[in-house]
């Protein structure tokens, strides 16, 4: 393996790595309430300033 | 700016507009080219023929009818999202001059031969230049408003904006590095297998960050509205997007299998495609789980027939784009005519449905009114998806049929077939595409109908409520 190849591999972990860090935080049980939220708040979005 | 609801709404209405105009000429060019495989004699050079005219097909098709009505959605679901007025509603007017002013050019140039021979990044350097101020406006204006944005989490359609915002941006740049040497011929940056590579990390990103996550963050959105049913999970919505992010970038060289690119490369490219299968059906299956108890609404809503059939076209895209990139499935349907019926299942089927359903869902609101006819909605529908079915269904055939005579050989080895002898056999495959294409015309011409008729119509409904 070259340099190239190996940096190559090292810049795909390291995404990797962040895109699993994404998944574990995204289904902790604490998010599980916060992350469905969005999907919510959107179905009433025709006025600008209602909360 | 439409005052009632504290919306910039105007703009979005001319975008949709322009983006229907665009739609109509890519699919009266698309048609065209169509007769012109199937009956040669209807090539009339230098202007009119099938060369110069297929870019200006996907050029119209791509980022006229595409791009225009990304434009026109993002602006509308943005505002909403963030439950906030567009950051400059006077850069968005200025945006949309520009963005006609580019399409008209690019079809003006493309026309007279000027073409850099780079699939979906054809246009020569000046006009390329006014594409990247053009995104450069729009991206600052959609960021600005997220940025004051009055909701404090972002609905996954956000997260499919920004990240087309700033795909787009890197893969146009990168790929359009080139050294001009008059104002109507560049070179490319980059040269030979190195050239190539890049171009097909931009053309599959293109299918990514144009004919994915903007349709995407339009279906997220409109899918809820028009069912009156949240998404099924938001954070199965999350994920599968930073999944598709992390493996879309790296697919490119599944366009170059058996190339001179490195074989690593072209491997790296298969793994990643195949594996693209699972963000692909998250988004199906949380379209599908978004119809639980839902289902009636299939016969009820038009809305919901043009959205469920979308992202259906949409799983059977992304179960067949990740077998074409197994090598030994390219190696036998690449250079034949299954691939245009990969593409027209994508664009036609997936992209185009979506955005019919956003435009029929957006425009009664926008103009305050209903739609003229569902009846005609509906004739719409049928017609569009039974032209899209024969064109896609005859190609594949036919892409079979040619794969096998290209490589059937004589027991000395020999090739049994010359590529011309291919050709002569696709003529009825041909001739069943036009039908298609005539088809799919026809149910563009109903949906362009109705959509005049129901904005005439509020117009006329809005002079007299003033007199
Ligand atoms: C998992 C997702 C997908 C994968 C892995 C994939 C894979 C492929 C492959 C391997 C090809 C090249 C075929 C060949 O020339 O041998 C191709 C072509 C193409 N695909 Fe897909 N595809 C996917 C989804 C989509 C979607 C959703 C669209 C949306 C419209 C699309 C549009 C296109 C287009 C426009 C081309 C033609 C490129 C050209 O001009 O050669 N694909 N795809």
């Amino acid at each position: 393996m070259d340099s190239a190849s190996i940096y190559y591999l090292g810049v795909t972990l390291i995404l990797f790595l962040i895109f699993a860090a994404i998944v574990v935080r995204t289904y902790s049980k604490r998010h599980a309430a916060r992350g469905e939220e969005p999907k919510f708040r959107m179905m009433d979005d025709d006025y600008p300033n209602h909360q | 700016m439409n005052q009632q609801e504290g919306y910039a709404d105007d703009i979005v209405k001319g975008f949709v507009i322009w983006s229907m105009v665009w739609g109509l000429v890519a699919v009266l060019v698309g048609v065209f080219i169509s007769f012109q495989i199937a009956f040669p004699q209807l090539n009339f050079p230098p202007y009119l023929t099938y060369g110069r005219l297929r870019p200006i097909h996907t050029n119209a098709g791509i980022f006229g009818w595409g791009i225009g009505s990304f434009m026109a959605f993002f602006i509308y679901i943005t505002q909403r999202l963030t439950r906030t007025s567009l950051w400059s509603p006077g850069l968005a007017k200025a945006q949309l001059w520009l963005f006609n002013v580019v399409i008209a050019l690019a079809a003006v140039t493309l026309a007279m031969g000027m073409n850099r021979s780079k699939e979906y990044a054809e246009l020569e350097w000046p006009v390329a230049s006014l594409v990247v101020v053009l995104w450069v406006i729009f991206a600052v204006n959609i960021v600005m408003t997220i940025v004051k944005r009055r909701e404090e989490q972002m609905y996954i359609s956000l997260w499919y904006i920004l990240a087309t915002l700033v795909g787009v941006a890197v893969l146009y740049l990168v790929n359009n590095a080139s050294i001009p040497v008059s104002l109507t011929k560049s070179y490319s940056a980059y040269a030979g297998a190195n050239d190539a590579n890049v171009q097909w990390w931009y053309g599959h990103n293109a299918v990514a960050m144009v004919l994915t996550t903007p349709p995407l963050a339009i279906f997220y959105y409109f899918l809820p509205k028009a069912t009156g049913v949240p998404i099924y999970s938001h954070r199965m919505g999350v994920i599968a997007f930073w999944s598709l992010i992390f493996m879309y970038l790296w697919t490119g060289a599944h366009h170059l299998l058996w190339a001179p690119v490195p074989d690593w490369v072209q491997t790296l490219a298969m793994a990643f495609s195949v594996m693209l299968i699972a963000p692909s059906w998250a988004a199906v299956f949380n379209g599908y789980f978004s119809m639980n108890g839902q289902w009636h609404q299939m016969r009820e809503n038009y809305l919901v027939k043009f959205l469920i059939f979308g992202i259906t076209f949409y799983g059977l895209q992304t179960l067949q784009g990740p077998s074409q990139s197994i090598r030994t499935f390219s190696a036998f349907i690449h250079f034949t005519d299954w691939v245009p019926g990969h593409v027209h299942m994508g664009t036609l089927g997936w992209v185009s449905l979506v955005l019919f359903a956003a435009i029929y869902y957006t425009i009664p609101r926008l103009y305050h009114t209903e739609i003229y006819s569902i009846g005609l909605a509906n004739v719409h529908f049928w017609l569009v998806l039974t032209g899209q079915l024969i064109f896609s269904i005859t190609m594949w055939i036919a892409g079979v049929q040619q794969a096998a005579m290209l490589n059937a050989t004589n027991p000395d080895g020999s090739l049994h077939y010359s590529f011309i002898e291919t050709l002569v056999e696709l003529y009825p495959y041909w001739h069943m595409r036009a039908l298609g294409g005539v088809i799919y015309l026809a149910g563009l011409l109903v949906f362009l109908y109705n959509i005049y008729l129901t904005i005439a119509g509020a117009k006329t409904q809005a002079a007299a409520q003033r007199a």
